[in-house]
This record gives structure tokens, sequence and C-alpha cells, in this order.
């Protein structure tokens, strides 16, 4: 069996693995969907009525069985709480978060790159003194602030951009394309992409700046500097590219993380995305709504490492990942 | 005063404490068991601040009694699983009741909190059986006469005084702003008990300028825009728009007829009703006399739709009587009638819903599950876009009676409760509906921008600590009182609320002034110095500076 087939086993274990957690976890956490229908006029009658249209009156083991069972077809269930399709749900939020990540992880890692170049380059410098606390400080600030603070000055303070949302009131689109690549909805974009870019610029950059200054102590870079080529052709030229490997790794699993982890810039900018979607299911004890959203962001995430891996054996040959040659 | 101001007092008032009850001769003898460690839920800080802040107050003035109390923060799914369905296993929680229309009238409160029949697995959790309360219950329930039933419910509030069931804290004010260059000041209405957060205002609002939109904000996802079905608090706010309804709360918060010409109590158990003439679903079909009574009718089918079906189950019969008019008998006069359930229940399409309901007999699931693509009602607002964890709109619906004078009704959800405040600051909404956060907040966006005109209302609803009736000390009314008694409302509307809210000692509000008993906050006596005289007329002792039970009774409770 073949390398890639290998990983694709791998990857389906690990996807079931996740789906038994995500089924185990949910159930076993204390409350049910009924909770949220609380009311003066409700009854054990209703409450029983509702555990049994959830399928909730079931054995635990019967449960999984469905659940499996769906999952094998490619069912993810019904929302409780919306009583909607999971799939049709996280796939009217996906885009959105989709948008959100990629646009914010680009900038982040265009700016990574770059800047980590610039600082390796420039090590020891005044310049790499301040830079690299100023780094660790934006690396280490919690996203929520940062969200706030981006908010406060730009939407409250100077009302350059919108305080919040994918696109202004009551505007309408013929299509999800159509509103994805208008320019209200890049206008909406711009501030939480940026918060979560200035959030995830600082793992591109120390990590380009790290494994740079590795690089710059290589043969081929004294090499170059012999055949008297000028600092900013061997730093960009040769020294960068062998440099982005690891950084062309941590950009695909950068994607998987991210498409979970937005949980807390969408809800700072009232983005509808999977993140805020997930936060309000878990609340709600939206089991197949939660475990669906959990599932699908474990599978982009498991699918963007087998991408990682397969990425890094094509960059660089001398990875060999324990082939014999 | 606020918070600082309590913990200076707390070493004046232990000394108090310690001189009154503890320094009273054999107390050590005289006593029983000290209480154990009482424990209040309550939802994290920084989820419910003004809950969390009262417990702490509370806590704290319970302290200043020899009591052993600790708080214990909880997610709300978690405080909800322990409270309602582990009915044995707390002492005490934080809790709220939100006003809403249907609230203008007493009888759900007053009949599902605290009727014993309610206890075992109704809302009425904290678990209080009182004979008396009961039969004050059931009698407001079937008394018609407005003035004998104000008695009786006035009555029934002195008997919670007395009673104390929850230890009742404030009814908190609705904060609502709006922005007056875009909508005109004056044509927003008022409702008892819910502020400007009502249909009223929606119907009755003039757009200023270009923006012919009203653009408010909610904190919460709308989870389905369905009839027959009450899927969130939220999700009510549209449904009510969409679909017309026999009769609606008017602002003053009495039932007054809506899709009905007219509504005629016959006697006790019957009721005519007239709709009006002209009436039509937003496909354009006519609204009927058909539609109207299956309306009444598909709620009590199996258990089909099981939130509404409470509302019709005191229903004898529906019949048509003509064209445009039909009666309805019930099984024994129901005073709230009117408002809950010919003001509650969705008017539909019957050609739509039979079938749906037909094939949900033969489902496990009931008919809540249906999804609704293309929700038609007859309603002032018809739905132009949904997309439910982003933005609602609604466009008027030119053909009703009562259009709205807006365009469109736009609901847009905000999580962020900080950027509710910009939102509104820079015009990206006009009406703040939803407003959870510090309302001094708001005041300061007032003083800053001179279009925002902020609005406070008291709330039908009140915030309210239960205490579990099942589990000693608390089955012990004097103790409840003792400890009622000691809190200071006003200074907890001040501090935890900073002072948007009334104190409150009745599950009928303020709001509702036909129904509220008049001065019901002072019938309970207040202050630490109340509280350790009716401890210690109770047989409380304080021994070594920690509350003691009666002598003779024994700690036999397990804490939680």
């Amino acid at each position: 069996m073949g390398y890639v087939g290998q990983r694709l086993i791998q990857a389906v274990f690990v996807l079931w693995v996740v789906a038994t957690l995500c089924f185990l976890m949910f159930r076993l956490m204390p409350g049910d969907p009924t909770l949220n229908y609380i009311d003066t006029s409700m009854t054990e009658e209703q409450r029983q009525n509702m555990l049994v249209a959830f399928g909730l009156d079931q054995p635990l083991y019967v449960q999984y069985l469905i659940y499996l069972k769906n999952l094998l077809r490619g069912e993810l269930g019904n929302s409780f709480l919306q009583g909607r399709p999971v799939l049709e749900l996280v796939l009217e939020a996906l885009p959105l978060t989709v948008a959100l990540t990629l646009s914010a992880l680009i900038v982040a890692y265009i700016f990574g790159v770059i800047a980590g170049a610039f600082l390796a380059w420039k090590r020891g410098s005044l310049t790499e003194g301040v830079a690299i606390p100023l780094v660790l400080a934006t690396r280490a600030a919690p996203e929520f602030w940062l969200g706030m603070i981006l908010l406060a000055i730009f939407a409250f303070g100077y009302g350059w951009f919108p305080s919040g949302g994918a696109a202004s009131a009551g505007a309408e689109y013929g299509s999800e394309w159509e509103r994805l690549f208008s320019l209200d909805f890049l206008y909406h974009l711009l501030l939480p992409a940026l918060a979560l870019a200035v959030y995830l610029q600082g793992l591109p950059l120390l990590l380009m700046r790290s494994t740079m200054l590795e690089v710059m102590q290589d043969e081929f870079v004294t090499m170059a500097r012999m055949k008297g080529l000028s600092e900013w052709t061997i730093v960009i030229r040769h020294a960068a590219r062998n440099a982005l490997l690891p950084v062309a790794t941590a950009f695909a699993l950068g994607i998987g993380g991210s498409v979970g982890g937005n949980v807390v810039v969408e809800t700072v900018f009232s983005w509808p995305g999977l993140g805020r979607m997930l936060v309000t299911a878990v609340q709600g004890s939206d089991y197949p709504l939660a475990q669906g959203a959990f599932l699908i962001i474990a599978a982009v995430l498991v699918l963007m490492n087998l991408v990682a891996d397969l990425l890094y054996g094509w960059l660089d040959p001398r990875v060999s990942h324990g082939r014999k040659g | 005063m606020r918070r600082r101001d309590l913990i200076q007092g707390t070493a004046i008032a232990a000394a108090l404490a310690a001189g009154g009850l503890g320094a009273r001769g054999a107390a050590a003898q005289q006593a029983g068991d000290p209480i154990r460690k009482l424990v209040i839920l309550s939802r994290p800080q920084s989820n419910n601040p003004q809950a969390y802040q009262a417990a702490e107050i509370i806590a704290q003035e319970w302290r200043k009694l020899g009591l052993d109390v600790e708080i214990r923060p909880l997610p709300r799914q978690q405080q909800s699983e322990v409270v309602w369905n582990r009915r044995q296993e707390w002492d005490m929680t934080m809790w709220q009741m939100v006003g809403r229309p249907e609230r203008s009238d007493p009888d759900e409160l007053v009949f599902n909190l605290f009727h014993s029949s309610t206890a075992p697995t109704g809302f009425n959790f904290v678990g209080w059986a009182d004979p008396e309360y009961d039969r004050l219950a059931e009698a407001q329930r079937v008394e018609t006469n407005p003035d004998r039933r104000r008695e009786i419910i006035r009555a029934a509030q002195e008997r919670v005084n007395q009673g104390q069931p929850y230890l009742f804290l404030v009814h908190p004010k609705q904060v609502h702003a709006f922005n007056k260059a875009q909508l005109r000041e004056g044509t927003l209405v008022n409702q008892a008990g819910l502020g400007l957060r009502n249909i009223w205002t929606y119907l009755g609002v003039e757009p200023v300028g270009n923006r012919r939109d009203m653009v408010l904000n909610a904190s919460e996802p709308v989870q389905a825009i369905h009839p027959l079905w009450i899927s969130g608090a939220t999700d009510s706010w549209v449904t009510e728009l969409v679909w017309d309804r026999i009769m609606r709360i008017g602002p003053d918060g009495l039932p007054r007829p809506w899709a009905a010409e007219t509504v005629t109590q016959v006697d006790p158990t019957t009721i005519d009703i007239t709709i009006r003439q002209g009436m039509k679903f937003h496909d354009g079909s006519p609204v009927t006399v058909d539609d109207c009574i299956f309306s009444f009718e598909a709620p009590a089918i199996g258990n089909e739709v099981p939130m509404y079906r409470p509302f019709v189950l005191n229903i004898a019969k529906v019949e048509k009587t003509g064209d445009r008019s039909f009666r309805i008998t019930l099984k024994q006069a129901d005073a709230g009638f009117f408002t809950s359930s010919l003001a509650k229940l969705n008017i539909i399409q019957k050609s739509a819903w039979e079938p749906v309901l037909r094939d949900y007999q033969n489902r496990p699931e009931n008919i809540e599950r249906f999804v609704v693509e293309r929700p038609i009602g007859s309603g002032p607002f018809k739905v132009s876009r949904a997309r439910l964890s982003e933005e609602i709109v609604l466009e008027r619906n030119a053909d009703h009676w009562a259009a709205p004078k807006i365009e469109r009704w736009i609901l847009r959800i905000v999580q962020n409760v900080e950027a509710t405040l910009g939102m509104l600051n820079r015009g990206e909404i006009n009406f703040l509906a939803d407003y959870t956060g510090d309302p001094d907040l708001v005041k300061q966006l007032v003083s800053r921008n001179r279009n925002i005109v902020m609005n406070e209302a008291v709330d039908v609803g009140f915030q309210f600590l239960g205490w579990n009736m099942r589990r000693p000390p608390f089955n012990d009314p004097a103790f409840r009182r003792a400890l009622s008694a000691a809190v200071n409302r006003e200074l907890m509307a001040e501090a935890a609320w900073n002072g948007f809210a009334e104190p409150a000692n009745s599950h009928v509000s303020p709001a509702l002034p036909f129904w509220h008993r008049e001065g019901i906050v002072g019938m309970l006596p207040s202050g630490l110095d109340q509280a350790q005289r009716i401890l210690q007329e109770a047989g409380y002792r304080v021994v070594n500076g920690r509350l003691h039970y009666p002598a003779g009774t024994r700690e036999q409770t397990t804490p939680n």
C-alpha cells in the first residue's frame, strides 16, 4: 500500500475517533436540548415528547449506531433547534468562515514571511529589538481584545469600517457568490480579517526568522557571498526560498486550525460563520449541529495535515517519510 | 450606594450580629445543629454580571446572620439541568422571569409559578405547596369579573408575601434607544411592561429621511420562523409580525380585538368572534373562518403541536356560526383565555397546514420538525429573506388593514453587546431593541450623540432567588422571611442594576398597575435587625458566630 493510501486510512481512523468523541462529549455534558424550552407552561409530557422527537429516549449505544450509520451515508442529521439539515446549515456558514480565514491567513503569511526574513537579516539591530517584543505581544494578546481595540478605533472612533456583520443591513444579492465578491462584503470583511491577521502573523514571522537564521549559516549562502551577490539577493533569492518550507507546512495547518478557531473573532465582529454557529450549538445542546460542525472542522484539519505532509515531501525530496530508498 | 459601601458596612453589621443573637444567654444549649453550608447557583459573572453581583450582595448580608454561604457559578445549561431535573439536590438558584406580551395577564405567572400541581415537574421548581394559595390561583382563573379577579390576584400576592416562596429582588427596567434622525420621535409606542420593543412600535413608527427601514438588533440568533412552534424569545418577535391573531395585547397591557372585528363573551364559557372583512394571507388567498377554526383545533391534534397545546386544552368545541363568525365553547370559565389563547395562537392557512399535520401524525417526530420554507401568514409584515443567524428581513404588507409605515423591518443578529452601541452610534442600526449591557453606557452615548433617544420602562418580568423548599431550612416560612428581610432591595437595584430596576416583592409587576398589589414591597420587614428578630422568634440561634437550627432540629440534608 502506498504512502498516500496509508495516510488516508490514518485520516479515516482519526475522523472516526473524533466522531465518537464528539458523540460522547455532548451526551455526557450536563443538560439536554429540552432545557432550552423551559417555560412556565412546559409540562413533563411535553419534555418527554421532545426527547422522543430528538431520538434521545433511545439507549446511548442505539443512538451511537444510528449516528455512525447516518455518517456512513453522509447524513449529519437535522439540527435540534432549527430543524434544518446540519449539512445545509454548515455549508451556509462555511463560505463566510473560509473567506475570513483565508484572507487573514494570506495577509498574515505574506507579511510574516517578508517581515521574518527582514528581521533575520537585521539580527541584532534596534529594529529587531523593537519588532520582536511587539510581535510576541500581538501573538500573546487575546483575540477578543485585539478585535475590540480595532473596533473601538476604526469603527466606533473613526467610523471607517462597519461595527459588525458580513453585509449592510438589508443588502440583497442574487446569489451567495455575488455576495462574497461584492464590495460591501469586502468592506465588512476587512476589519475582522485584519484582527485575525494581526493575531496570526506572529507564527510565520517567528518561524521564518528562526529558519532564516539557520539557513543563513549554510554553506551555499557563504558561497553566494563569495560570489559577490548583494545581501538582498542572497536573502530573498537564496535564503528565503530555502527557509519557506516549514512556513508552507504551517500555512496548511493554519487553514485547518483557523476554520474552527475563529470563534472569538466571529463573535466580536458578529460574523455569521462556523465558529459562531458552533458556540450557539454547544450552548443550546444542539447535538447534531455541534457534532456536524466539529466533524467538518476536524475533517478540514485532518485534510490539511495530509496536504502538509504531502507538500513537505514534494517541496523537499529529502523528506522520505520513513520509506526505504 | 454601591457595592463598595456595602463591603465597608460588613464589619459594623458583623458586630451587630455578635451583640444581638450571639450574645443571647445560653444560646448554645437552646440551639439545634448548625445549618450546613448553603449554596447559591448562579450564572457566571461574565455571562450575567447583574445576577452574579446580586448573589454576592445577598451572600454578604446572610453571612452577617451567621450563615455559611457559597456562590457556585454554572453555565446556563448546567444550572437549568440541576434546577429542573434534580429537584432535591440544590439549595438556592438565581433565576429570572422575562417580560412577554402574554404575561400582561397575570394568570400565567400566578398559576404556573406557585400552584402545587406544577411542583413535581413543572415551573414550581422551588416546590412551594400552600393550599390557600392554590385556592386563590384557581379562583382567579375562573373569575371573569375583572374587579373581583383583581381582588383575588392581590390576595394571592399578599399570600406570596407571607410565604416568600421566592426572594424577589427587582423588576429590571428595559432599556431601549433609537435614532430620531431616522425614526420619528413620538411615533414609537411604550407598551406596559415591555417598553418600546413591541408590535405597536413597528406598526406606528414613521421613518425620517431617505432610509425607510427600521433596523434593530437581537443578541440571540433566530431558530425558526414557525407558526406552530415557540422556538425562542427572539423568534417570537418575528412570528407575531408575520401571523395575525384574533386578539393582541394592547399598549395598555390588556387584550383587544385584532383580526377579530368583535370578541364577545356571551357567558363565562362562551365566546363569539367575528373576523374582519377582506383579510388576506401573503399569497393573496383570503383568511376565512375555517382557517381561524383550524388554527384553534390544530394544536389539540395528538401531540403534534406541544408548545401551543396547553392553550387550547380548555376548548370544548369551536363552531362556525356565519361567513365571518365562529363560537368558542370552553370546558370551564377561563379569565386569562383572551390573553393566553386568543392573543397567542397564530392564524394559519388550513389548506397549507392540514396535510402537513396529517403527514406528521404518522411520523415519530412532531410538527415542530417541519421546516417552513415559505412562511405565509396574514400579518402586517411579510418575510422577505431570512438568514437565521445573521439577518431577518420583513417587508411591509401594504394590503394589511394596519399596514406599517416603514418599508422593511430588519433584524440584525449581533452577539457582541458593545458593538450594538457602536452600530447605533454610527447609524448601522436605528433601534437598540435588545441590550443586556451596562445602561450607563447608553446614557453616555445619548449625551454624546444628540440623535439618540433612550427609553426605560419597568419590566413585566423580575429577577429573583429561588430557594428549594424541599430542603430544610427553606421549608420554614420564618427562615425564608428572615432571609428575605435581610436583603436591601433598594441597594440591590442601585448596586447590581445601576439604578435601572425597581425593588420587587411580588410576581405581578408594577408595570401592570391594575393587577399589582400596591405597597407590597413595604409589607416585608426590612433590615438586618428585623431578620435577626424573626430568626430569634422562630428559635434559630447564633452559636460561635454560626447560625443554628431551633432546639431539637438536626441537620439531615447533605450539602449540594
